[in-house]
């Protein structure tokens, strides 16, 4: 097996991984530049592969979050049923925050005056009432024409039942305007709700040129370079698509950043033997938190990157909250200690970067306590430890306490968001955190991890061996994956199971063929049914996974009650039962890197140096021995006070914790003290 | 009710069993047992109001005083959550045990209205009461008259629904059936019902789980200090900020279209407020007696209006009781408006006084606070039809309960936002048609921004929507129309101009279509018949001639503004000299010309001959919009029937909020 390569492209660092099929696997950090080839370019350089050695290359990229962040897009349209031009910008009419009048939602992303409208319409259960006018069809495409769109999404009411409008809308625009991209929302999202369908449709109509030029330009270097295999994108739903489905589907990939962590966090803890597990991944502005349980990730369908504007593809849930080594903190009017979610970001980052930045931030609270090197990456970045108490010391004056103190309470206001977020995710879907692994990543991940697992009372901890680039590790642990539904509003006892059947073997046809598009090979693939239920007049439903074929649905019912109960505490066997969609994952199984266990035996440890560092709990300065992770092996046992430092993390062991060095290089943390193991 | 309330107490310092950053941790903490009480409902109600966010959730101490709400939560159930509690721990005195849960939905103890269904559970540790979660949700149905419970012509409140008094519904531990099925039995979905209390029973058990394992984690006694440092934190906030306010006296008033017993009069609602060192005192007492139909508010309601007014002003500040200890609420005597006893109806206060203290309270801070001033913003307004559905291969009753969007007031620097859910509650969403057109043989033929809707203004309001639905397979259809300003119309602040009126009409493009205004109650209703209304925009802000010309021709371009009211409100003259909207240009010496002579007339023309205006109304030489909007004018809108004296009412708020403020 030759080479196999992941790339995560980030807004700050571009990840490089590299398995060399021999189970070792070689990582390198590189500054993302402007041109986003010549970085993935100049990490794999660093990190000494040659492609053409390699057989596979995986990519997970923020192109398509940034350039909604950054609503950088081509001239796009909407065409749409007259009478609803305005779906888009009104959408549910709520606001994220409820009592600033002065904060509103997000602009639409296309203006009114591009939201063009046609005469025709369907009804709810699938009549054509108004039949498409093609006068104004016309009239919309000589517009379209004018403006030089680009791109254009299609998405008339009531299409998920029948979508005979807007293909025939879709077939005279690309008759007359070959040029333009089109998005046709029965295609891109054939499901019930007008607003969740079109926004969706039109993000992905937005990132459909880009995502086509960016795939070209990448796949045209990596070919100069030697590269001879096919490029794999990650998309949100935690798979791999190849570029000519991600420009079908250019949606799925504006969560392709988040998901590369969540999907390595999950592989971690399995490899660890850990059915649940919570990925935690603290970078610089933002903590990233997923859950996996029984071995499974979550999917959402609902989530944003401007809230308003729904994007319904399935993807792997992923908690994002404001809490980051960047995070500010200030005291507010009422005299209370608050951290993030405002944050001073890469620039002018933390006070101790001495880049301007002037007010404390969780890094210099690191830092006055003796957590943190003053020089990282490598000896990249070197941080100021007076800088950094100059401005902990104005927030211990608001408190009227040490900087010490200051500096304590920065990091448990920090650890107590992060811990409110944890819980949040574990316990609201009725999972125990106590039942739990935590796998802690990303450049601050591994210093908050044991206080936040004593305070949620998980039982261990998993630091992988790069912390800092684990995200990409993950496009190289997936499989192809496409998801597909399809409406299905039944009483469950009006169901019919051999309908179902057929329905479901109408989607698993589409499904397979989207994997033989992506190249994959009929024994490879793997399809799952879901069906998805709830109890009649609720809203939200429950998915729940049905056998082939279906013959019969008393086995459906009695899961769902079971996965109610489990889930919300309660379940009513007296109520009506409803179908709601039927959907089906698709996988084309892709071979995963082996991960050969390494030897054991550890040299005798010997810390590098040794630094004072307050703890959180007493208010003692503990001298405590720092390590180098490139010295630790396998076997090797650490016990608190220590630190671990490598270049891209360190890793905090507050006194009463220890670690071992297991055989995949993964240090596991017990949080609190009790028999060491082997 | 004649007495200040709740009392206001004197700051406290933090506890000595807590330390700073514990009870910040603690604070958070509570927050988050609620969210999560919210997240769980979310997902497992049955009412599709609930769905919609119309719920709120709270933790109390063993007082009743609240000490945390959902971050989510509805704007206009915030401040009555600890008027329930205490009415359920004064009702069961020394007879509340571990394991009980109680009901109550009763708006003449402090709830809203009767759908707001209020589920609380006591927490206990060691047999000592120490907590009380609370779950509170709009159910669709609570019976009574009319389908969905509002009957809009209800005066006393025997015909709006089933009143439920604090009642136990689980005794400790056991689940008191008999009780449950009564409730359920007297609502029009008796399956939905019980689910739906079942729901926010099983929620109050999550935010019980989360504080029984911050006392096991901190300690019985941090905890409960911290459940009175977090009031005192909140307090304290608003205190220093109010302190940091020069005293003084403002008020403002706002109008309810009409009192059906007399007619042709708008009905005042005056709200004083004063400041006086760091607490803030608020005067309903000059209000209009209690009206004639069901837009009446008891205090719980009001005091809510009060609460949601002044904390659009401090987004920033958690709210619990804490809050409300820094205001000193006068409700006037019982019997009024705005402070409505048993048995009088108030059903429909969230459309009739609830949005006009808030909108009051707008005017005042909008002075004090400039810089986050706002005018005037849309008023809720709710459809409902009831009736068989016949559709192929479906039978049974629908309930269609659809209630729109609109805009907001423009701002200082900002125009208002467009089409957004009413300060009833900023987080109630508004329905999907396609989900609507699946459950309900009703079609919607148009649901779109009005072109128009906002008031004109340097900073334009938000626009509000039109929508026309009718209704196709259907048998034994009722509707009832619930809002308000067809009369009271939105105006504008600081010179900015009024929206537009509010009404729903029945079949407007036939010849023997009906205007039926902003109210009406179990009208029947057949297949073919269609139903249209606006949600009127926000008002504008300031001078509308000296909005940039640019500003206007984007408006134009979007149809937001159509070339007509360009030149009629703004004095901005567009040349649509091509096919393409996106190309029209401004006419730079006509605009000078047309903003000089509007300056030389606006004035007077609020004091023309309102029967003349009227006439031309009649004549279709003027529509609805030059009414209001240049010569103050309200009508009956259907009929054209002057209403002289709420016209004159009218002319006193323009010239008084917006003519003032004009230059020559």
């Amino acid at each position: 097996m030759g080479q196999q390569v992941a790339v995560d492209i980030g807004g700050t660092f571009t990840d490089v991984c590299v398995a060399d099929g021999k189970g070792n696997l070689q990582v390198a950090k590189v500054p993302t530049s402007d041109g986003v080839t010549e970085s993935v370019l100049r990490g794999l350089d660093e990190a000494g592969v040659v492609l053409k050695d390699a057989e596979f290359f995986a990519h997970g990229t923020t192109v398509a979050t940034n350039a909604l962040i950054n609503r950088d897009f081509p001239r796009a349209a909407l065409i749409t049923t007259r009478g609803f031009r305005d779906v888009l910008e009104v959408g549910s009419g709520t606001k994220s925050d409820l009592w600033d009048a002065y904060a509103d939602v997000a602009p639409p992303y296309i203006a009114r005056r591009d939201r063009l409208v046609v005469g025709e319409r369907i009804d709810g259960i699938g009549r054509v009432i108004t039949p498409l006018d093609l006068h104004d069809a016309e009239v919309v495409i000589e517009t379209m024409r004018r403006r030089e769109i680009e791109t254009v999404a299609i998405c008339f009411v009531n299409s998920y039942v029948n979508p005979i409008h807007e293909r025939e809308m879709e077939r005279l625009v690309r008759e007359a305007l070959p040029g333009v991209v089109v998005s046709v929302s029965s295609l891109v999202l054939p499901e019930i709700q007008e607003h969740e369908r079109f926004s969706t449709t039109v993000v992905n109509a937005l990132l459909s040129p880009l995502i086509k030029r960016y795939t070209a330009g990448l796949e045209s270097e990596l070919v100069q370079a030697g590269y001879r295999g096919q490029l794999q994108l990650l998309h949100g739903g935690g798979g791999l698509m190849t570029p000519r489905a991600a420009e079908r589907y250019a949606g799925r990939l504006a969560s392709s950043g988040v998901a590369a962590g969540a999907i390595a966090s999950r592989h971690i803890a399995l490899s660890c033997g850990f059915e649940n597990s919570i990925g935690l991944d603290i970078g610089g502005t933002s903590a990233d938190i997923s859950i996996v349980a029984d071995g499974q990730s979550r999917i959402v369908r609902n989530w944003h990157v401007d809230y308003g504007h729904p994007i319904c593809f399935p993807s792997l849930e992923v908690l994002t909250i404001g809490s980051g080594g960047g995070s500010l903190a200030w005291v507010d009017d009422g005299g209370a200690l608050r951290v993030g979610p405002r944050s001073a970001g890469a620039v002018p980052g933390p006070a101790c970067y001495g880049l301007g930045g002037a007010s404390a931030t969780t890094t210099d609270a690191q830092l006055v306590l003796g957590r943190l090197s003053t020089s990282l990456a490598g000896g990249r970045r070197i941080l100021d430890p007076e800088l950094a108490e100059a401005a902990v010391a104005d927030v211990a004056a608001d408190l009227a306490c040490s900087i010490e103190d200051a500096a304590v309470g920065i990091l448990r206001v920090a650890s107590a968001n992060m811990a409110d977020a944890l819980r949040i995710m574990s316990v609201r879907r009725g999972h125990d955190p106590r039942d739990f692994a935590l796998v802690a990543f990303g450049g601050a991940g591994p210093l908050h991890a044991v206080e936040l697992a004593r305070e949620l009372g998980i039982p261990e901890i998993v630091i992988p061996p790069h912390p800092g680039t684990t995200s990409a590790l993950g496009c190289l642990l997936v499989d192809t994956r496409h998801d597909f539904a399809a409406m299905f509003l039944r009483d469950i006892d009006a169901a019919d199971p051999y309908e179902i059947e057929s329905k479901f073997l109408e989607i698993e046809s589409s499904a397979r063929e989207s994997l033989l598009d992506d190249h994959v090979e009929p024994e490879r693939m793997s399809l799952q049914r879901f069906v998805e239920v709830r109890y009649r007049g609720q809203y939200r439903t429950l998915p729940v996974a049905v056998g082939s074929p279906v013959r019969t649905l008393d086995g459906l019912v009695t899961s769902f009650h079971a996965q109610h109960r489990s889930e919300f505490g309660f379940s009513q066997l007296e109520a009506e039962v409803e179908i709601y969609q039927l959907s089906v994952a698709a996988f084309g199984v892709t071979e995963k890197p082996p991960l050969t266990p390494d030897s054991w035996g550890s040299p005798p440890l010997r810390a590098t140096t040794h630094r004072r560092v307050r703890s959180n709990d007493g208010d003692a300065w503990l001298e405590t021995p720092v390590f180098d992770r490139e010295h630790l092996f396998p076997g090797a046992e650490l016990t608190g006070p220590a630190l671990v430092s490598q270049s891209d993390s360190t890793t905090l062991l507050p006194a009463g914790s220890s670690a071992v060095v297991d055989d995949m290089m993964n240090l596991r943390v017990s949080p609190c003290e009790k028999a060491a193991r082997r | 009710m004649t007495t200040a309330k709740p009392v206001a107490l004197t700051s406290s310092e933090p506890a000595a069993v807590l330390d700073a950053i514990t009870s910040e941790v603690l604070r958070n903490a509570f927050v988050t047992a609620v969210d999560l009480m919210a997240e769980q409902l979310l997902r497992t109600s049955y009412s599709f109001v609930i769905h919609a966010r119309d719920f709120s959730g709270a933790l109390s101490d063993a007082e009743g005083a609240t000490v945390a709400q959902g971050s989510q939560d509805v704007a206009v159930q915030v401040g009555t959550l600890h008027f329930s509690a205490r009415a359920v721990l004064e009702s069961f005195p020394g007879d509340i045990f571990e394991g009980d849960v109680f009901v109550l939905n009763d708006p003449y103890v402090g709830g809203t209205h009767f759908n707001d269904v209020r589920v609380l559970r006591p927490i206990f540790v060691d047999g000592e009461l120490l907590a009380i979660a609370q779950s509170n949700g709009h159910w669709a149905d609570v019976g009574g008259a009319a389908p969905g419970s509002f009957d809009t012509a209800a005066v006393e409140h025997f015909g709006e629904g089933l009143r439920i008094t604090p009642v136990r519904v689980w005794s400790r531990g056991r689940y008191l059936a008999d009780v449950a099925r009564l409730i359920a039995a007297n609502t029009r979905a008796p399956s939905d019902a019980e689910g739906d209390l079942l729901a926010q029973a099983e929620a109050t058990r999550v935010c019980e789980r989360e504080v029984l394992r911050l006392i096991a984690k901190y300690g019985r006694d941090a905890v409960l200090a911290a459940f009175e440092e977090s009031q005192a934190y909140v307090e304290r906030i608003v205190r220093r900020r109010v302190g940091d306010l020069p005293d003084g006296y403002w008020e403002a008033q706002d109008f309810i279209d009409s009192d059906p017993r007399t007619g042709d009069e708008l009905v005042p609602i005056r709200v004083g407020m004063r400041i006086t060192g760091d607490t803030i005192h608020y005067d309903l007492s000059g209000s209009h007696p209690a009206v004639g139909n069901f837009l009446n508010s008891a205090f719980g309601g009001t005091f809510s209006a009060v609460v949601a007014g002044t904390k659009t002003f401090f987004p920033d500040v958690p709210l619990n009781s804490g809050f409300y200890r820094a205001l000193v609420v006068d409700f006037g005597p019982e019997g009024t408006v705005v402070n409505a006893s048993w048995p009088t109806a108030v059903t429909g206060f969230y459309a009739g006084p609830y949005e006009k203290i808030v909108n009051a309270i707008f005017q005042i801070w909008s002075e004090i606070i400039p810089e986050r001033a706002i005018s005037t913003s849309f008023n809720l307004e709710y459809l409902l039809v009831g009736g068989r559905d016949v559709r192929r291969g479906r039978s049974g009753q629908f309930m269609y309960y659809d209630w729109m969007a609109g805009g907001w007031g423009g701002r200082n620097g900002k125009d208002g936002s467009n089409a957004t859910a009413s300060i009833f509650g900023v987080g109630h969403a508004i329905q999907s048609i396609e989900m609507q057109e699946r459950s309900s043989p009703i079609l919607t033929g148009r649901c779109e921004l009005r072109t128009d809707s906002a008031g004109p203004g340097e900073f334009r309001g938000g626009l509000g929507q039109v929508k026309e639905v009718s209704l196709t397979d259907c048998e034994g259809a009722v509707l009832s129309y619930c809002s308000d300003r067809a009369r009271s119309v939105i105006t504008g602040t600081r010179g900015g101009l009024p929206s537009c009126p509010h009404g729903l009409s029945i079949n407007p493009l036939s010849p023997d279509g009906r205007y039926l205004g902003a109210l009406a109650s179990r009208l029947p209703v057949e297949p073919g018949d269609s139903l249209e209304r606006p949600s009127a925009g926000g008002g504008g802000f300031g001078e509308p001639l000296n909005r940039k010309p640019e500003a206007v021709r984007l408006d134009v371009v979007d149809g937001y503004v159509s070339i007509d009211r360009a030149r009629k409100d703004y004095g901005v003259v567009i040349v649509p000299d091509s096919d393409d909207p996106d190309l029209f240009h401004v006419d730079e010496i006509g605009t000078a010309s047309e903003r000089r002579r509007i300056r030389g007339e606006r004035v007077d023309a609020l004091r023309t001959d309102p029967e003349a205006i009227a006439e031309m109304y009649v004549n279709g030489e003027l529509n609805e919009l030059d009414l209001v909007r240049q010569f103050g004018v309200i009508l009956d809108w259907g009929s054209g029937r002057l209403l002289r004296r709420t016209t004159q009412q009218f002319r006193e708020v323009l010239l008084n909020r917006c003519a003032s403020f004009w230059g020559q």
